[in-house]
């Protein structure tokens, strides 16, 4: 179940089946972001690819001693640019993969193209979507939804997506999702139909426990993302923004040049693969010993290198001494501006009172809280309208509720427009009204219990507090006590059904 | 049981405990087992059910392991870290993901559209032949047309009153053309030529290629070649007069578009560019590199350890050879960086791009490999270390000697001590006696050791051996003796199945623990060394040499009599510690495991290891040290690292096919090998300090820590490189050509990159490096 794992084996076979020999590989835009995660330049120079193109660009050169791998998505224009290529072919010999399912009839349209007999290979190969980490993988879809119901290109798409993992995965899963969104109920039938659509596509292996495809709403947990995160590649992504592992830095003042923009994978950088999931304390201090090992390695001008030795020695070990200084300013780099922000945003600050909202219920103290971050100037309007949605979400249906007010002091605090309608959308997004679920107040008598005795120990860490509700949902998802009036099966859910084939 | 006694037998699977018939399945060695044996003793029955099971459970982990063994080296080349608690390794294996082919498909559909294509080219290359097989300049026009006509029924003149093309009406000015290929009507405007030449060259060529052109996949290096040659033809299509066609054949536009793109299939598949030249001697060079160089390497390994496995002159000839091979990727790598860039019509930046890139991985590469390619010793290093290795081997003999003799010493300790333990229990006492007398006693299995060894698991052979000392006992009529074996039984089971889940971690945790054990013996070791060095040193190097040499001749006279009495000894040893294992399960474990360098059939130390720390504690309680040698003994790891590389070549025969499974055959491998090698690492550098400082300060030690730390380096023999050749004072002239290359190389790379700074750095050592050059040349002249 790695995705990323996935997706550069699907990249790897495609080269590889392409035999020896000079190639380019010509790939849209949306499939060279999928192979820009997974492979770096270097790995793939190795296999002979010495050439990226994109199939829209119309610059392209004739070169008949170049091999082409296509790597496509199996749209209407890929489609319609291939046609053009193969009438007039660029490249010697044209192995063709598509992301996902394509026509019949679109594979004829092509295959009436290839007059002069260039394209060797046609396959589906299913690594349609962004493997960002070997458990997470993104679709890149900014705004899937019009109000509370789908934009129908962006359900495609996600559907497109999630069948493309399953067959990746070679997963046939039963499907289950959250009753209370009706957008999460529409996308689990979409993938259901084309699971039976695709019905021979998908015969894999049975496993003793199926493989199951739970499909939940962000609604059902609006408090999370409003949180400051303190873990680093999550505070690297709320602060500073990840896309596809490329980060901006150009905002950062007195960047030098080759820092504008820098790329955090953990497929390649061991620092960020170790560090990725800690705390921002313990980054500081390993990030400190990068620093030292660092000093250690690096070549002292001072000391001249006297004897051939130490030349030679330091020959031997440049590489991974570049290598290594690499990693150390990149990293120090970020951490730096990470910390820069912090304190700019005054953040530790901001973060407890928010850990307050979301975790605990005591009013007066948190609308006091709130209000005296409002009066600080250091407190960016975009943490101040977030604190006062948390706020709104939590005590949406508190007797002396005093949301107005606070909205009142957003206003003289200057905080623009844009922002403060946020507030009450995203009440109506992810309020009590929508939402499935009970974020604030335990009901069962085990998570009182559980509430009681943390509130006894006293919190670790006031920043890492808050759980996200997903935490819950799995686990008791593991445990088999997932309800299933809340998260009801698509389709039969006795056992006995879902074993048998239909 | 007959085979038992057989040692040279050695047999595996599913056997049958009792009459060791073989059976294809566990399934049916149970039913065999139920039909076969069911009729003999329940208990002895029981016990094997038992093993049986565990042994079940101990296949099932072990195909497990092999699964995961397998995942790994499915995901080779995937590099992954820990992932801050998430390891993707921990998962279950991963194949690649669903595809699906529509190539047949598109086959199919393609087969359609070409049949038609390819006919239709065929058709117009052999009218092409027809119309061009007779000699046109001294023909009459007439007889021309006449035969023109017979190639292609042409198209009545009155149905055609336009041009097809352009739409022009006909008429007297303006007239009907026929195309000689199809024999369709056209404008004068419209018409096309062909020359003779052109239509040579389409008719020959289709005559030896009309199969290739239907499968341009079998020639996926076909190149793109130019039209160059029709657009010639065609510039003199205006100045054409209408009479007489003595070098040309008329034609439509449509065959003429037809037959160019087959003119440029042909050029294509004749015509290689420069780039693919160059770059297929470009990976030819790669290929041989990936040959050689490992190649190079174990060499120059093998001769920085002082070993004398290769020649030197081999190695160093092979050096150049690779070292020539890198000079020749780097030139070629150049050569393709550079091409076309003069030509006038500048290349397409796209082919800048692609040249760029060949280059940029072929820096690459040679900076990956290159980088690896250890130097190799000069001659006199190479005699010196030779030198200092005969020594090593001679110390490490001694040491051997030592330590079996300790443990010689220790096992009967602790025979004795069992025998007091035990004196109350008579079957004790009995067994614990002197060899012979137990052999008289007839435990069969015991005799032979060796024939034991049908199981792949030393505690499994052990469990065997027992459940069949127990029918014996039975048959016999000793029921308390059988009593005590059922126990042992039952612990070595249990024992078993803890060990088979304790086998991963111990594996890593041995490592460690046998890393530490090195550095303590070699610290040991490199003290004595360098003592002895300094010694030597004052004395005469030129003495030392040929003593070593000497030694070196002795040696195998030496070691075979050294091997000899181990070898009994081990025997002895064997037959000793069997009844202390039958006597007490609990006990017969550890000191199997303390003495299992030495016994026959424990199997690979990596299983011993597991109890060692409380042997050793028992040990040390146990063993005054009453010996000369218990420096070395006291500290009982070092005994038994010393201990266990000759050892083990004893017992290779039985602990080789036990080891395949769970595969310490490598860490078996590795206690053999470092002893050897690891104390040849720290040991040049005695020398080399020793060579530097006497000029300065000859009676500064050196600080035994220090080059210590070398030597736990995982990978001796690169530390042994890197400290040993170039530590000499003159070094070669072509280490340091080669260094500066390197430089060279870097430094294009860090200006590329733009890093100003590492630049800097760069030029300085390369100034450096040019100025000790400088130096060294005129020092040589």
């Amino acid at each position: 179940m790695n995705v990323v794992f996935a997706v550069k084996q699907y990249i790897s076979k495609m080269i590889e089946d392409s035999g020896p020999g000079m190639k380019v590989l010509l790939m849209d835009k949306e499939t060279t972001g999928i192979v820009s995660m997974v492979y770096t330049q270097s790995e793939i120079l190795q296999k002979e690819v010495y050439l990226f193109e994109r199939i829209d660009s119309q610059n392209r050169e004739i070169m008949k001693h170049l091999k082409a791998i296509c790597f496509l998505r199996p749209t209407k224009e890929n489609v319609d640019y291939l046609i053009q290529e193969l009438r007039r072919p660029k490249y010697s010999i044209y192995f063709i993969y598509f992301s996902n399912v394509i026509s019949k009839s679109d594979v004829k349209s092509l295959a009436e193209a290839d007059e002069q007999e260039v394209v060797a290979e046609v396959q589906e190969f299913y690594g349609d979507y962004i493997a960002v980490n070997p458990h997470l993988f993104s679709l890149n879809i900014l705004g899937c939804c019009q109000g509370r119901n789908w934009d129908p290109a962006q359900l495609s798409r996600t559907t497109q997506g999630l069948t493309a993992l399953l067959l990746s995965l070679k997963k046939c899963p039963m499907i289950r999702y959250q009753l209370s969104s009706e957008a999460a109920k529409r996308l689990a039938e979409c993938v259901k139909q084309v699971i039976t659509k695709e019905y021979e596509l998908f015969e894999f292996r049975r496993t003793e426990v199926p493989p199951l495809l739970l499909i939940l709403d962000r609604c059902d947990d609006a408090i999370t993302p409003l949180l400051n995160q303190w873990t680093y590649q999550a505070m690297v992504h709320e602060l500073l923004g990840i896309n596809n592992n490329r980060i901006d830095l150009s905002r950062v003042p007195g960047i030098s040049k080759d820092l504008r923009e820098v790329v955090l994978s953990a497929e390649n950088d061991e620092f960020y693969a170790n560090n990725m999931y800690l705390n921002f304390a313990e980054i500081g201090s390993n990030i400190k010993n990068l620093m030292e090992d660092f000093q250690k390695k690096k070549p002292k001008e001072q000391q001249k290198l006297e004897s051939i030795a130490d030349m030679k020695a330091f020959v031997e070990n440049y590489p991974q001494f570049k290598k290594m200084s690499g990693t150390v300013s990149k990293h120090v780099t970020v951490v730096g501006e990470l910390s820069r922000l912090v304190s700019e945003r005054n953040l530790l600050e901001v973060s407890e009172v928010e850990q307050e909202l979301a975790c605990q219920n005591d009013h007066s103290s948190a609308l006091q809280n709130v209000k005296r971050l409002l009066q600080n100037p250091k407190v960016t309007e975009f943490d101040a309208a977030r604190l006062v949605m948390l706020y709104a979400l939590h005590y949406e249906r508190h007797s002396s509720n005093s949301l107005p007010g606070l909205m009142m002091d957003l206003r003289n605090k200057g905080v623009s427009e844009k922002y403060r309608k946020l507030v009450s959308a995203l009440v109506e997004y992810g309020g009590k009204r929508v939402r499935g679920s009970d974020l604030f107040s335990p009901k069962d008598a085990v998570a009182i219990t559980k509430q009681f005795l943390k509130g006894l120990k006293g919190v670790e860490n006031v920043y890492t507090q808050h759980q996200p509700f997903l935490h819950e949902t799995l686990d008791h998802l593991i445990k088999g006590k997932l309800k299933e009036n809340l998260y009801p099966y698509l389709g039969p859910s006795t056992l006995r059904d879902r074993l048998t084939p239909r | 049981m007959a085979s038992l006694d057989d040692p040279g037998e050695v047999r595996e699977g599913f056997l049958c405990p009792l009459c060791l018939k073989d059976l294809q399945s566990f399934y049916q060695l149970q039913s065999h087992y139920e039909e076969e044996h069911s009729g003999e003793d329940r208990d002895v029955k029981g016990q094997i059910k038992s093993l049986v099971q565990k042994a079940k459970k101990a296949k099932n982990r072990l195909l497990k392991r092999e699964g995961d063994d397998r995942a790994e080296s499915g995901t080779q080349g995937y590099e992954s870290f820990s992932y801050g608690g998430v390891d993707p390794y921990m998962w279950e294996p991963q194949e690649l993901g669903a595809v699906r082919s529509h190539l047949s498909d598109f086959k199919k559909h393609r087969a359609a559209r070409i049949d038609h294509y390819v006919v239709e080219v065929n058709k117009l290359i052999i009218r092409l032949e027809k119309l061009t097989a007779f000699d046109r300049a001294n023909t009459e026009s007439a007889k021309i047309r006449a035969i023109e006509k017979s190639v292609v029924p042409w198209v009545n003149d009155q149905d055609v009153p336009f041009c097809p093309d352009c739409g022009n009406k006909f008429n007297i000015r303006n007239r009907r053309h026929h195309c000689r290929l199809c024999g369709s009507i056209m404008c004068k405007k419209c018409m096309e030529l062909i020359s003779l030449p052109l239509a040579n060259k389409l008719t020959s060529a289709s005559k030896d290629s009309l199969s290739t052109h239907t499968s341009p996949s079998q020639s996926p290096n076909s190149v793109h070649g130019s039209r160059r040659g029709s657009i010639s033809s065609m510039s003199s299509v205006s100045s054409v007069l209408d009479e007489k066609d003595d070098d040309r054949i008329r034609c439509c536009t449509h065959c003429k578009d037809t037959l160019l793109k087959r003119e440029q299939q042909i050029d294509e598949k004749e015509h290689t560019p420069d780039i693919v030249k160059l770059y297929e001697k470009l990976r030819l060079c790669m290929e041989k590199v990936d040959q050689k160089a490992p190649e190079y390497i174990r060499m120059a390994a093998s001769l920085n350890a002082g070993e004398t496995t290769y020649s030197l002159e081999h190695a160093s000839d092979l050096r150049v050879e690779v070292q020539k091979v890198y000079e020749l990727i780097d030139a070629l790598s150049k050569k393709i960086l550079t091409l076309g860039l003069n030509q006038d019509p500048p290349p397409h930046p796209n082919t800048l791009r692609l040249q760029r890139m060949i280059r940029y991985s072929a820096t690459l590469f040679v900076q990956e490999k290159l980088l690896g390619l250890m130097s190799l010793p000069t001659k006199e290093q190479f005699e010196e270390l030779k030198k200092k290795r005969t020594q090593e081997m001679e110390r490490k003999r001694i040491l051997e000697r030592q330590a079996a003799l300790e443990s010689q010493r220790r096992l009967e300790e602790r025979r004795s001590d069992l025998a007091s333990r035990a004196a109350n229990g008579e079957v004790v006492t009995l067994r614990g006696g002197p060899a012979p007398l137990r052999k008289a006693e007839g435990w069969l299995p015991l005799s032979g050791s060796q024939g034991q060894s049908e199981d792949s698991d030393p505690l499994l052979q052990q469990i065997h051996n027992i459940t069949s000392f127990i029918r014996q006992a039975k048959a016999a009529g000793r029921t308390d003796e059988v009593r005590t074996l059922q126990e042992n039984l039952r612990q070595l089971q249990d024992e078993y199945d803890q060990q088979q889940t304790e086998k991963a971690i111990e594996l890593s945790r041995k490592q460690a623990e046998e890393e530490d054990l090195q550095r303590e013996q070699l610290q040991m070791l490199r003290e004595r060394e360098w003592e002895r060095e300094r010694e030597q040193f004052r004395a005469a190097s030129l003495h030392t040499r040929t003593r070593s040499l000497d030694f070196r001749e002795i040696r195998p006279f030496q070691r075979e009599p050294g091997r000899e009495p181990r070898t009994q000894l081990a025997h002895v040893l064997d037959l000793g510690s069997s009844p202390a294992q039958s006597s007490a399960a609990a006990k017969t474990l550890s000191p199997s495991s303390v003495l299992e360098p030495i016994s026959l059939w424990s199997g690979p130390p990596a299983l011993g290891q597991e109890f060692f720390p409380q042997t050793t504690i028992s040990q040390q309680n146990e063993v005054p040290s009453l010996n000369l040698f218990d420096k070395e003994d006291l500290s009982s790891p070092t005994a038994e690292g010393t201990a266990s590389p000759l050892a083990a070549e004893p017992s290779f025969g039985p602990s080789a096919r036990i080891l395949k499974e769970y595969n310490p055959f490598e860490e078996e491998e590795a206690v053999a090998g470092n002893p050897f090698t690891n104390p040849d690492s720290p040991a040049p550098n005695p020398f080399d300090e020793e060579d530097e400082r006497p000029h300065q300060s000859p009676s500064s030690p050196p600080v035994p820590g220090n080059p210590f730390e070398e030597a736990t380096c995982t990978n001796p023999f690169e530390m042994d490189s890197d400290s040993a050749p170039e530590s000499e004072e003159p070094i070669e002239e072509e280490l340091l050509l080669q260094q500066i290359d390197n430089i060279k190389a870097y430094i294009f790379d860090a200006k590329q990159c733009g890093r100003l700074d590492e630049v800097e750095v760069l030029t300085e050592n390369l100034r450096e490096l040019k100025r000790t050059l400088a130096k060294q040349k005129r020092g040589a002249d």
